[in-house]
């Protein structure tokens, strides 16, 4: 007989409680738990929190409504319609430029699950794209643009569509080169190849266009104001930017819901397998959403090269991540709710700078993300997904 | 070298004749120019030098400045000031790639690359008030002598005039810091003044790049226009990598603001700024703001913006030969940044006082290096010498004792003075010119 | 002539032979099932044969010419369309939009045309979106067109991938277990509805573990133990194979049956 069987015997013999049971005998007995006593302060606190943290929850979207219309309001009582007017000017040009950048965003992360770090810099990148091709040929596209009405509309028939072609062609090289090989490695390493292609594009761009933040001349090109409300100046450089904004977001939308090539995306976000296995082309369709993504940036940094007249290696770093929070914001992956995100960090960012200081405006859109991930993590359209891409 | 060490004897001998003639007739021996005959029989190698930004997003800022020290270490070689001693000049960039200009932390390395060399006895720099707070304590414990050209920060020599600089933390060793420029007390004296008097306006709005520059000049700003009977009707404080400022603008406009203030640089927006104001409010600024890149990033909008800097020497007498001497020298005009000169003043009060203590020392360099720099620092506290922007002498903190800014409006595509004022100890501004 | 081939087909993961050198063919408008314990390695075979997996060795001929190493849209639209056997429809799109991604495979318009919406993308689209109500149509789900895939009866999503599968103009339609999950009336109306393809001239390849479903509308069966094919033929051969009842029942089962 071996040791092992003599102890296993002198177990058996020992009685119930001892190591040979399975089941432990003294889990058998009846329990009380500790409710019938009472909770100290602590637990209570816990309790209450724990119910707040429901309510904001589930109340989100009321909760941040709430909020804006709060601030709107507030800076209204302070400065007088005017003063909110030219606010909410401001929010919406800028909104409108956070939304074509977080579209990209949502578009990628939708398809293929990855934060797509490099996009921001693909942003300053198609605005470096807008700077050289309207600077060619002795700028000869800007002098189009300031000659008369007609020589504009053609500048920016030229502009848009060769700087998001060219945009949209980086980002398809970008997937390509750096993502598909990773389509279906861990999570983190596309994320940090990701990050690597943002520092590349930046260093290019620092080496190639300088440190300094170029002047782009495209501030020329729209000027004058349309209109008047209120005291409040409204130039058509600011109707152009929210109106093109808006037109490029609504077309998407359509394309996304009505175009094969949009169903096609749609199918090959919720199920990859199963789209393959009905005829698409998944590298192809994901190849179109990179291309797609990075144009709608590219439309987005001339833009804000018509607005702002300037462009500068590092501007998307920023902008970037400010446009990824519009994002969360919407609901990572969710088209419509990027679209209405950028516009509503534009809000945060221009009323939260107006009421609290402007060197909060960043620090708010940043407490943003953190309480939506806290409290929403799937954004205000999370759950609705009906134009998922 | 080989002409020199046969030419050594020689010129010794006829020093001590000379000295001897000397030391029968008179007893002024330390006479400006007469020290020739002590300094004749100097032996000995020095090295001065600069530290400023000279790239990046300040390659505006430098460069003009390092060339006129330069110009000066040359001329005085030439020109045998310093007799049988001679000079090595050494350049340092204190900006970095990821500052894209100006960084204290390259700032500091430097000095304490030079402050551990004992052949260094003084440095004309840095450009920037953020960098001097990194250096100062360095030159201090060293007690290297620093001449700036441009830091205008009070805080560096005046304790308790800048919420973010502890100045007697600044000198853990000995008081070498000196400065050719005035203070941003003076700057936003002169600010208020011309806001106040001269544009008769009551209601500013301030903004500011939140660098220890920026954020001293306008609060100096703040509290000398409010002293003027203006009313600061809102502030900002927004970091330099700030590219849109409606929302400021809106909230400056809604409040009846009749000028915006802007405490800070180019490099921080100064120009942005003003691209993005309407063009019926004017800007103001201080002399971060006047540079090419304000011009280039203000584009159309860049009249209508007045700021102070330097006081403008390119029209002085005393600067006329500066000026034909570094065109002939680099063919360039020099007149791009008004600070030019002042690099040029700087390094000829640093050779000065290296003359002065060699003068005094017999004609011989102290042995100790230690000793040597604090006789240099010693002697640019007496110095009173008649540079290209004027007398150049320095009170007890270092500070110049001739704090003037020159008033500058945009003329066409280029900055042009349009007065000189000063401003005394009370804080009272005068027209100078 | 076979439609489909499979020649010496072997998946392995690691040291798991999950399919082990199976053979056989599918001849044109044949109804063939694939049956088989569970864990027997058929729905790894269906994800070697439509291009999921790649084979390790072995080759898969399809009309005479091998598609071993094809991506698996191009499979798709060769002809070879499949369900799954839990439901993968697109939960978050239409029922219609669900049937009209399936006509993505024949449509001859490119991505520009998409884009720019040429005259081609145009006519392309009203085609499928055509075909995709018909197809709707006959399979009764026309009223459900407008309605979220994930919102209908689970009968219903069976017959639903059918119809995106059929939309992808397939000459094989490959089932994975059509029937799991349906009750008796349903399973009648599947039974029907394969025969009705069949008679329309659409060869179907189908794993089952119904055996009603399987005995009564295949011409033949294949059955696969443990990676091995370990017979092939008619249902009723099949059903009478020790082997087979053996491989389900386990050993001993043929002779005990026998004896009852």
């Amino acid at each position: 007989m071996s040791d092992e069987t003599t102890a296993s015997a002198a177990r058996a013999t020992a009685g119930a409680i001892g190591h040979g049971t399975l089941v432990d005998p003294r889990g058998l007995s009846a329990r009380t738990d500790r409710a019938g006593t009472t909770r100290p302060a602590v637990v209570r606190t816990l309790a209450f929190l724990r119910k707040l943290y429901g309510l904001v929850q589930r109340y989100f979207p009321q909760f941040l409504i709430a909020g804006i219309a709060f601030a709107i309001l507030k800076v209204y009582a302070n400065g007088g319609l005017t003063l909110m007017g030219a606010q909410i000017k401001n929010a919406l040009v800028l909104g409108a430029i956070y939304a074509l950048v977080a579209i990209g965003y949502t578009m990628v992360y939708g398809i293929i699950e990855l934060i797509n770090f490099a996009h921001g810099d693909v942003f300053t990148l198609s605005g470096f794209y807008a700077f050289v091709i309207a600077g060619l040929s002795g700028g000869a596209i800007g002098s189009l643009a300031t000659h008369s009405g007609i020589g504009l509309l053609l500048a920016l028939l030229i502009i848009f569509p060769t700087t998001m072609v060219a945009a949209g062609f980086t980002g398809v090289v970008i997937e390509r080169v750096a993502y598909r090989r990773l389509r279906d490695a861990p999570r983190l390493a596309p994320l940090i190849t990701a990050i690597g292609v943002s520092f590349l594009l930046e260093g290019l761009m620092l080496v190639i266009f300088g440190a300094d933040n170029r002047p782009t001349k495209l501030s020329s090109w729209i000027t004058g104001r349309a209109v008047r409300v209120a005291g409040v100046d409204v130039n058509w450089k600011d109707i152009f930017v929210v109106a093109t904004a808006l037109g490029l977001m609504f077309s998407l939308g359509a394309f996304v819901r009505i175009t094969t090539l949009g169903k096609a995306m749609r199918a090959t976000a919720q199920d990859r397998s199963a789209s393959l296995l009905s005829g698409i082309n998944v590298n192809r369709t994901i190849s179109a959403t990179f291309f797609i993504g990075s144009a709608l940036a590219a439309a987005g940094a001339i833009v804000y090269s018509i607005n702002y007249d300037l462009i500068q290696w590092n501007l998307g770093y920023q902008l970037g991540i400010i446009a990824f929070t519009a994002a969360v914001l919407g609901g990572i992956g969710n088209i419509v709710g990027a679209g209405v995100g950028g516009f509503i960090i534009g809000v945060i960012s221009v009323f939260g700078g107006q009421l609290a200081g402007g060197e909060w405006s960043n620090s708010l859109v940043f407490a943003i993300l953190v309480i939506i991930l806290t409290f929403r993590p799937v954004g205000l359209f999370g759950v609705d997904v009906t134009t998922r891409a | 070298m080989i002409l020199t060490k046969r030419l050594l004897p020689v010129v010794g001998v006829m020093g001590i004749a000379a000295l001897s003639a000397c030391g029968t007739s008179s007893t002024s021996s330390s006479s400006s120019g007469g020290g020739g005959g002590n300094l004749a029989s100097c032996q000995g190698t020095f090295t001065v030098a600069t530290d400023l930004p000279l790239t990046g997003g300040d390659a505006t800022d430098g460069p003009p400045v390092e060339k006129a020290a330069h110009l000066a270490v040359t001329q005085a070689l030439a020109n045998k000031t310093l007799g049988g001693c001679t000079l090595k000049y050494v350049s340092k960039d204190d900006a970095t790639v990821l500052k894209n200009g100006h960084d204290p932390a390259q700032g500091a390395a430097n000095i304490t690359a030079l402050s551990g060399d004992s052949s260094v006895v003084g440095v004309v720099g840095p450009f920037n008030s953020s960098v001097a707070v990194a250096e100062i304590p360095i030159a201090s414990q060293n007690h290297l002598p620093l001449i700036s050209p441009a830091n205008t920060n009070p805080g560096l020599t005046q304790a308790g005039t800048s919420a973010s600089i502890d100045t007697n933390s600044l000198y853990p060793g000995v008081h070498s810091y000196f400065r050719t420029i005035g203070t941003d007390i003076t700057q936003g004296e002169i600010l208020a003044y011309v806001a106040t008097k001269e544009l008769n306006f009551t209601k500013a709005y301030a903004i500011d790049d939140q660098e220890t520059y920026g954020k001293g000049l306008s609060t100096f700003f703040q509290k000398s226009f409010t002293a003027d009977g203006g009313t600061i009707v809102g502030t900002a404080s927004l970091p330099g990598t700030t590219k849109q400022f409606q929302t400021q603008v809106a909230d400056a406009q809604s409040k009846g603001a009749q000028v915006i203030f802007f405490g800070g640089t180019s490099g921080n927006g100064c120009g942005i700024l003003r691209s993005q104001m309407p063009a019926s409010i004017p800007e103001l600024g201080g002399d971060g703001c006047q540079d090419n890149k304000f011009i280039t990033d203000a584009a159309s909008n860049a009249a209508g913006a007045q700021v102070t800097s330097a006081p403008d020497a390119s029209k002085l007498p005393t600067a006329t030969k500066f000026y034909s001497d570094f065109k002939s020298t680099y063919n360039e005009d020099g007149t791009e940044s008004p600070y030019t000169p002042y690099g040029f003043d700087g390094m000829n009060a640093l050779i000065q006082a290296i003359k002065a203590v060699l003068t005094a020392n017999n004609g011989q360099p102290p042995t100790d290096p230690m000793t040597f720099r604090d006789s240099v620092a010693q002697q640019l506290h007496k110095l009173n010498y008649p540079g290209a922007t004027g007398t150049v002498a320095f009170d007890k903190n270092g500070d110049t004792t001739q704090p003037g800014f020159s008033l500058y409006t945009i003329n066409g595509t280029a900055w042009a003075p349009k007065q000189l004022l000063t401003a005394d100890a009370s804080g009272k501004v005068t027209v100078a010119s | 002539m076979a439609l489909m081939e499979i020649n010496n087909m072997v998946k392995r993961f690691g040291g798991l032979m999950a399919v082990n050198d199976v053979s056989f063919a599918v001849d044109s408008r044949e109804i063939v099932s694939m049956i088989g314990p569970n864990g027997a390695g058929k729905t790894t075979a269906f994800n070697c044969i439509t291009g999921l997996y790649p084979i390790t060795t072995g080759d898969v001929l399809f009309d005479g010419r091998s598609i071993t190493g094809q991506p698996p849209h191009r499979i798709t639209r060769l002809g070879i369309a499949r369900t799954f056997q839990n439901i993968r429809l697109f939960s978050f799109m239409t029922a219609l939009d669900n049937v009209m991604v399936g006509a993505h495979s024949w449509m001859s318009a490119h991505v520009w045309d998409s884009v720019i919406k040429s005259p081609r993308a145009r006519a392309d689209e009203r085609r499928v979106t055509d075909r995709a109500h018909d197809l709707l149509d006959q399979l009764g789900l026309s009223r459900y067109a407008g309605a979220y895939a994930r919102e209908l009866p689970y009968g219903l999503q069976r017959r639903l991938e059918i119809a995106r599968a059929l939309a992808t103009q397939p000459r094989i339609l490959l089932l994975d277990e059509p029937a799991a999950g349906l009750n008796p009336q349903e399973k009648k109306e599947l039974m029907a509805l394969i025969s009705r393809l069949r008679e329309e001239g659409l060869t179907i390849f189908l794993i089952e573990h119904d055996m009603r479903v399987v005995m009564e509308i295949s011409d033949r069966i294949v059955v696969l133990d443990h990676g091995v094919k370990i017979t092939e033929g008619r249902p009723l051969e099949v059903r009478n194979n020790p082997q087979v009842i053996e491989a389900y029942l386990g050993h001993g089962a043929a002779e005990r049956m026998a004896d009852a």
